[in-house]
């Protein structure tokens, strides 16, 4: 909205309709003297309602797809306990957390990690086959070597890694799903995606 | 017999099976033989025969008698029936059109006839002949019902519902966000535009295939080829570690085959270059970029220079013209990538992992 | 013989007869006319149709087919939930119940095949209007709201599929949803979604996502199947419904069945 009169001067013919349909709101004084006034009188109040109503229809959209996020799971917790390191043979895929937590624990070349089992393609669980030594997603045929990596199918990116560590208290090994590691990043070299066997 | 079946079993591997059906449709559109009564036999009766013969392979039965599998062994005889039988109305339509004759549509829809009872009965009868069909259709097969959940294992193959199996088939060519967002999305959209890109004001009302070819093949191309031609290759061809098996072979688990996919960086660097795969990956894709720049920004543009194209564009206009062959270009890109995967084992053009951006 | 058509005509000449039915069988032009008007079932039609839109060489009866099979669906579906508990220790023995115990037990078959059917009809329905081109001005806008209406069916039978809770439900749902995650901007692991964060907090994760708005958690559970079984029954067959009655109405509005113009 402009200040000047002049400068919001319309043609004359929109003027005068505009001053028509502005006339019930002052019927008392004549149209011709001050439509200008009442007229931007008008529109400004007209702008911050629908600008009013805009905001609150967008904000009931909002509450409306903020309610659609729940804010309480009923899932098993992302952190668990597997049990001491030694339980972990050399150069072996560990499946019997697969199940239960979804990581499969890989002893490699002196590493100990997490592998989450949920294929980076469409999310179907891998099966470990020990006889072909790599992982094979059932749902579309991605293949990832022993530590993860991808070499086949339709895939784009290797298996992610949940972080690691060693609980102080009992010394038993804790992995933790909330914290992912994704190798395309080089985030498989932090400290906390291993541990050294 | 053997032989018979392992050279069709050879032949409907998708690179051959896909090709072959380009080239039969390509000469259906053209054919005029195959619209007309007699071609409409002989190509029912040869489905039926290939159908009832096959049958007798215990390979080819088991897939094909799931009782989630019969709509489409249904949807097979319908789509193509109708198909035909669009294609024979147009056909006699153009011939009347061509003596100077008013389309069949045309000479009756001056007579205006009451909704009772003429529209009324014929829906009713519809609805009870409807009805009986349901009822017999669900006495003679049981929905299907697999064991219970379990989030741990999955069956192999997974497969979504068949009428998404289309999707599907094109993740194995496309990334998740390309397969399973962008080109539905598209499609919705593709298919919504139409109506606001062709401006033929032809063919509006009748079948007819002379007065608005070009619409027709497209439509047709998408509708038959890529969406259910994949949709039964999906269902009957995708079989354990989503491995494509002929329709005579046994579902082995342990089938291997290779899948050594590469981007198209690593061919240009690598191969072609003998240079390693540079570090940043602005220069890296920097290839696949340019191809994806040019195929959607240049390739309109020089396609112009085509007389036939050209005239679409005088008819359409700039914006009508670079909209739907955006559409256009996009549901190409499917055929090139199925082509460049089968022959160069081309996995993406353009494959940032860094931002997920996978092409 | 005589008592009955006796009793025949004092039925129809009852006042409650009467009440419902205010024009006996059209025998007239007049009573024709009548009959369209004064039914709230029949008056979905016009009084007088082209002839030509009333072949069914012409319009293969695929939308009316269509529409046919959403009332069975309904009818079908109501029957069912009146057996079905949408929780993950209930669903699947419902299921089995269905099949095994309940009286007339092809009401789930009914269903499900209603629904493939009903796929089906759908995409012929736009064949027929598209060889026909009948997508063509003035009919734009009613080809856009079919578009929807295509969407909506697939959506309603894709929510549909994970209901029974069995190997193939979770798994089909599993693939079909996790296209979610690689939505771009909105999926954790679709293009730009690491454009949204604030100081190093991402705003889009695993937790956060499309995916996880769409099934209520971070893999298929009770979450999801509440989820789905509301949004089948419930929130998309009613804006399905609204929208085959804004289809109906832009039918009879822009001219009726198509024909050549």
């Amino acid at each position: 909205m402009t200040e000047t009169p002049e400068e919001t001067k319309p043609e004359p013919a929109a003027q005068a309709s505009e001053a028509k349909s502005a006339q019930p709101a002052k019927p008392a004084k004549p149209a011709a003297a001050d439509a200008e006034v009442s007229r931007r009188g008008f529109f400004s109040w007209a702008a911050v309602a629908w600008v009013g109503f805009t905001a609150a229809a967008g904000g009931c959209l909002t509450a409306w797809g903020r309610f659609m996020f729940p804010n309480v799971l009923y899932e098993p917790p992302t952190s668990f306990k597997v049990g001491p390191p030694s339980d972990f043979a050399p150069d072996a895929v560990d499946e019997r957390f697969v199940e239960s937590n979804g990581v499969f624990i890989v002893n490699d070349q002196g590493q100990l990690y997490a592998l989450i089992a949920i294929c980076t393609h469409l999310g179907c669980p891998p099966n470990w086959l020990e006889a072909q030594n790599k992982f094979k997603c059932p749902c579309h045929g991605s293949g990832y070597y022993r530590n993860g990596i991808n070499f086949e199918g339709p895939t784009p990116r290797p298996l992610e890694r949940a972080a690691i560590s060693i609980d102080p208290d009992d010394g038993q090994v804790l992995v933790d799903k909330a914290q992912k590691f994704l190798w395309e990043r080089g985030q498989w070299d932090d400290p906390s995606s291993f541990l050294t066997a | 017999m053997e032989a018979i079946k392992s050279i069709i079993n050879f032949l409907s591997y998708p690179e051959w099976s896909f090709t072959l059906s380009l080239i039969l449709f390509g000469l259906a559109m053209w054919s005029k033989a195959l619209w007309t009564k007699a071609g409409g036999w002989i190509m029912l009766i040869l489905i039926t025969v290939f159908f009832g013969l096959s049958l007798f392979d215990p390979n080819f039965f088991v897939v094909v008698a799931k009782p989630d599998n019969v709509p489409i062994v249904m949807m097979i005889y319908i789509i193509g029936f109708f198909w035909w039988y669009a294609m024979y109305k147009a056909h006699q339509n153009d011939r009347r059109i061509e003596a100077g004759e008013p389309t069949f549509e045309k000479s009756e829809s001056e007579d205006r006839i009451f909704t009772w009872p003429d529209l009324v009965f014929s829906e009713f009868i519809c609805m009870v002949l409807l009805t009986v069909g349901m009822v017999l259709w669900s006495i003679l097969l049981k929905a299907p019902l697999e064991e219970p959940a379990n989030t741990s294992v999955a069956p192999n193959p997974s497969k979504a519902p068949w009428y998404f199996l289309g999707l599907q088939e094109m993740l194995v060519y496309f990334d998740p966000w390309m397969a399973g967002v962008v080109l539905p999305g598209l499609i919705i959209v593709g298919l919504m535009a139409i109506p606001y890109i062709d401006t033929n004001k032809k063919g509006n009302g009748y079948y007819t295939f002379k007065e608005r070819k070009t619409e027709i093949v497209l439509f047709l191309f998408g509708f038959v080829i890529l969406w259910s031609e994949l949709i039964v290759i999906g269902t009957f061809l995708r079989g354990p570690n989503w491995n494509f098996f002929g329709p005579y072979e046994y579902w082995d688990i342990n089938k291997v085959e290779p899948l050594v996919n590469v981007d198209l960086s690593e061919i240009i660097w690598i191969k072609i270059l003998g240079v390693g795969l540079p570090g940043h990956w602005f220069v890296r894709e920097i290839f696949g970029l340019l191809f994806t720049a040019f195929y959607f920004l240049v390739l309109p543009v020089l396609l112009i220079k085509n007389k036939f194209i050209d005239g679409f564009y005088q008819k359409m206009g700039p914006t009508r013209y670079y909209v739907g062959m955006f559409l256009f270009l996009t549901m190409m890109l499917m055929p090139i990538k199925m082509y460049l995967r089968w022959f160069l084992n081309l996995k993406y053009f353009v494959h940032i992992q860094e931002f997920f951006l996978n092409l | 013989m005589e008592a009955l058509k006796n009793l025949q005509k004092s039925i129809v000449k009852s006042q409650i007869w009467k009440s419902i039915f205010r024009v006996g069988i059209p025998t007239d032009n007049r009573k024709r006319a009548l009959a369209m008007l004064g039914n709230v079932v029949l008056h979905l039609h016009p009084i007088k149709v082209k002839k030509s839109g009333l072949r069914m060489s012409y319009t293969w009866c695929m939308g009316g087919t269509a529409f046919f099979l959403f009332l069975v669906e309904t009818i079908t579906g109501i029957l069912l939930m009146f057996y079905y508990r949408p929780t993950v220790e209930y669903a699947y023995f419902d299921m089995v119940d269905l099949r095994e115990a309940v009286a007339f037990g092809i009401m789930r078959e009914l269903h499900r095949w209603g629904a493939h059917a009903m796929v089906i009809s759908v995409w012929l329905h736009m064949f027929r209007v598209f060889m026909t081109g009948s997508y063509k001005p003035p009919r734009e806008f009613n080809w856009n709201v079919g578009v929807i209406l295509l969407v909506l069916t697939l959506l309603l039978s894709f929510t549909g599929y994970l209901l029974p809770w069995d190997q193939l439900a979770i798994w089909a749902i599993t693939v079909g949803s996790n296209m979610a995650r690689a939505t771009p901007v909105l999926g954790h692991e679709g293009p730009g979604a690491a454009l949204l964060q604030i100081g190093g907090t991402k705003l889009i994760h695993v937790g956060s996502d499309a995916r996880f708005g769409l099934i209520a958690g971070r893999t298929i559970g009770n979450g999801t199947l509440i989820r789905f079984y509301v949004l089948h029954c419930v929130a998309i067959p009613f804006v399905a419904a609204c929208l085959i009655a804004v289809h109906f109405w832009r039918v009879r509005k822009d001219g009726g069945i198509s024909g050549p113009m």
